[in-house]
């Protein structure tokens, strides 16, 4: 008989693994890759796939280089590359997403050891290196339905294809007319390629937490602050709730940047008040900053302060813990 | 309204063998009973190889320390007294191998009570608790007799776990179907040991006709009473029982004595009643043999003593690959290294798993946070796992890991495949040598 294998209880295990997560993380994000599709036409998809590509690539080159085992197979590089081409406008040159995913996938994931371990979320910090980096690209944002070449690199100067102002940039201008809430909620607007749809976006976070991927506490309290804090500072308070709810890059980085288990709080207390600090922040940015969109820095400071916040949530262990310990 | 805890994992149940009645199990050729069966100090043999033995003789005891003495559960010659592994995994103990004269007779000291239970006192309960050899039988295996010591005076309330949470595991449903008035008069006499009015039956919602059964037996007796349970593990944990039942929280470090609640295992009842009226002392036990490697899966009443191997054949033989067999629970049972080891008082469930029920990818925290909500202790799993692998031992008492009683909820949900519970072992492990030195 071959020798019995002896491992520490438990001896069952749940079925949900590391890949089924990212796997559902990535059924999420389909609805509002379609949608992309449709507006801003093939390229959308070769963007998502180049990124993609990219990605996993970088992540499996690494690996190997560095003598570690390959995790390709966990697909958590697969899901950054799609969150990362998600945050770009689509008319970037193809080579924007394989920078990107160079310095998400290494920089920021694998040189600090991987999957778990990185402190900030990687397609956040690519994005906000390329936006820094390349304010052109990064900044021109197309209209929808523009005819858009597959894979040549856009002219970015033509009046034809170059939308005049995102909703964020009207909001930022205080040009509230110029916003059609239906459109804001279906994504019938300039932006980037995955951020437009609110409605399919919230689908797909509420898949998520259907599929219990995600718990409501950060969604839930990083929108309620943006609201609170746009009712109180807007002019008219419901149509600047609205606007600043839908509009941006707000409803993914709710649902899927700011969830991120690794740069994220574990306990309750802690991700609420994650979830408050990106919504403060975000509208800091938004009313105060330079920039018209703030969440993707809001979250990035988050992130580094997520460490510290589970440090100071701890839940109040069953039976009041340690104090009485000494037997 | 079924009462529960916060936190824990809704797992499936696997309890195929809930419908399966309990079977008496031949006595095998050979028993082999370890001299540490239960939590406390191990007991001395007093017998020698050669000496004649019969059912429910004391073959080994230790009047002289928390401890259950172990009695001959078939009747034969004692061929010898060899070490061997534990069954815990834990060094060696000393087995006692016994061979079977196939006579099946009875020691002659074992006597119906000669009197009525209702005149015996608090005393004479404990020392027919104790000399029967009866310990936990829902897997702790903490000396019954000491725990109604401790808890005279104190306890209020008794409550009786039906709870059975871990998966596969029907024993305790089986022997509350076929056996409930064992149970119950079991729980009468403890009524009377401890000198309360107020025994609680709890027991799980999948179990329901189980707890049919109880109330309608139980009837207009006052001081009985079933209390439905979410069915949710880790729900037959003591410190999680009192908590759904009564909303108190034991405090770290204390006992469920101190906040007045007592708790005894469904068999663990049964037996105290067969110890009392009967006479006999603990000598086999209700095992289920479930798992997907065992051709005919049973719930069995083993001998004490009955190898792995023997109980196996019982049931058909194995079939597949047996990769795991399992002392115990899948949650919280001890793996075993080979089909030598025996049936003993703690085993409520023999387990033949191939590798279907586990995960193969690398270990990696997401800190996806999962083990914390999941946690009944209301801990952060994952920074304890995190500590110990760093050898940060004084960081993980600073996270209460003296607080975690190991269920394995974390590991069971983890994403990730970290072996969780085995990291927070290995720091217990270290800072009790520690603090011994």
């Amino acid at each position: 008989m071959d020798f019995l294998k002896v491992s520490s209880s438990p001896h069952m295990r749940h079925e949900d693994s590391t890949k089924v997560i990212m796997l559902d993380v990535i059924i999420a994000l389909c609805p509002a890759l379609i949608w992309a599709i449709h507006i801003f036409g093939g390229r959308a998809l070769i963007l998502t796939l180049v990124s993609v590509a990219s990605s996993v690539f970088f992540e499996f080159i690494y690996r190997i280089f560095a003598k570690k085992s390959v995790t390709v197979g966990d697909f958590s590089a697969a899901v950054t590359g799609m969150l990362l081409a998600f945050t770009l406008p689509v008319s970037v040159p193809l080579w924007i997403p394989v920078l990107g995913s160079f310095f998400a996938i290494v920089i920021v994931k694998q040189l600090y050891g991987g999957l778990g371990k990185n402190i900030v979320n990687p397609a956040l910090a690519a994005r906000v290196f390329l936006f820094l980096a390349f304010p052109t690209e990064m900044a021109t944002y197309t209209k929808p339905f523009a005819k858009l070449p597959l894979f040549s690199t856009p002219d970015i100067t033509n009046p034809d294809i170059v939308a005049s102002a995102t909703p964020l940039a009207n909001i930022n201008a205080g040009n509230f007319a110029a916003l059609d809430t239906v459109d804001l909620l279906f994504g019938n607007t300039a932006g980037c390629i995955g951020e437009v749809s609110a409605l399919l976006l919230i689908i797909g976070g509420v898949y998520l937490f259907v599929r219990k991927i995600i718990t409501w506490h950060i969604p839930v309290s990083f929108l309620a602050t943006v609201a609170v804090v746009s009712y109180i500072t807007g002019a008219d308070p419901v149509q600047s709730v609205i606007c600043h709810l839908l509009s941006g890059g707000l409803i993914i980085g709710a649902f899927f940047m700011a969830t991120d288990y690794v740069t994220s709080p574990v306990s309750s207390k802690g991700r609420i008040i994650y979830g408050i600090g990106c919504g403060l922040i975000t509208m800091f940015i938004r009313l105060c900053g330079g920039y018209p969109e703030g969440v993707s820095f809001a979250i990035l400071v988050m992130n580094c302060l997520a460490w510290y916040i589970d440090k100071f949530t701890r839940p109040k262990v069953f039976g009041g813990g340690k104090k009485n310990e000494k037997k | 309204m079924a009462f529960t805890f916060s936190g824990g994992i809704h797992i499936d149940g696997c309890k195929s063998t809930r419908k399966i009645p309990i079977e008496n199990m031949p006595a095998p050729e050979f028993v082999a009973l370890p001299l540490q069966q239960h939590i406390g100090a191990p007991v001395k043999a007093i017998v020698a190889p050669g000496d004649k033995v019969k059912i429910g003789q004391i073959i080994a005891k230790n009047d002289n320390a928390l401890s259950c003495p172990v009695h001959a559960s078939i009747s034969g010659t004692v061929e010898k007294i060899e070490l061997r592994n534990s069954y815990n995994g834990i060094g060696k103990t000393e087995y006692i191998i016994i061979k079977n004269d196939g006579l099946d007779e009875i020691c002659d000291s074992i006597k119906p009570l000669q009197k009525k239970v209702t005149d015996l006192t608090c005393d004479e309960i404990v020392d027919i608790v104790q000399n029967a050899g009866i310990s936990g039988m829902g897997g702790a295996t903490f000396p019954a007799y000491a725990k109604i010591q401790s808890a005279v005076g104190k306890a209020q309330e008794i409550i009786i776990n039906c709870a059975e949470c871990e998966p596969f595991i029907t024993a305790n449903h089986r022997l509350l179907l076929e056996h409930p008035m064992d149970v119950i008069n079991g729980a009468k006499i403890l009524l009377i040991a401890l000198g309360v009015n107020k025994a609680t039956f709890a027991i799980e919602d999948n179990k329901k006709n189980a707890a049919k059964v109880l109330e309608e037996l139980i009837g207009d007796d006052n001081m009985l009473s079933v209390k439905l349970l979410k069915t949710k593990y880790p729900q037959g944990d003591e410190r999680q029982i009192v908590y759904a039942l009564n909303h108190i929280e034991i405090p770290t470090g204390k006992l469920p004595a101190d906040v007045g609640c007592v708790i005894f295992n469904a068999e663990t009842c049964a037996a105290i009643y067969h110890a009392v009226v009967d006479g006999m002392p603990l000598v086999s036990r209700i095992v289920t043999v479930d798992g997907d490697c065992i051709t005919n899966s049973k719930n069995l009443r083993i001998p004490l003593g009955t190898s792995y191997s023997d109980v196996v054949k019982y049931c058909g033989g194995i079939k597949g690959t047996l990769s795991k067999v399992i002392n115990g629970g899948p949650m919280m049972g001890t793996a075993q290294w080979d089909l030598e080891g025996t049936v003993t008082k703690g085993t409520s469930a023999l387990l033949f798993f191939s590798s279907k029920y586990e995960k193969n990818t690398e270990p990696c925290c997401i800190h996806c946070g999962k083990c914390v909500s999941v946690c009944p202790m209301h801990l952060e799993p994952l920074y304890l796992s995190l500590f110990s692998k760093a050898s940060e031992f004084e960081k993980c008492l600073d996270y209460n890991i003296m607080s975690c009683m190991e269920c394995g909820s974390c590991a069971y949900i983890c994403p990730g495949n970290v072996p969780i519970v085995q990291y927070i072992r290995e720091a217990k492990d270290k800072i009790k040598a520690k603090n011994q030195k």
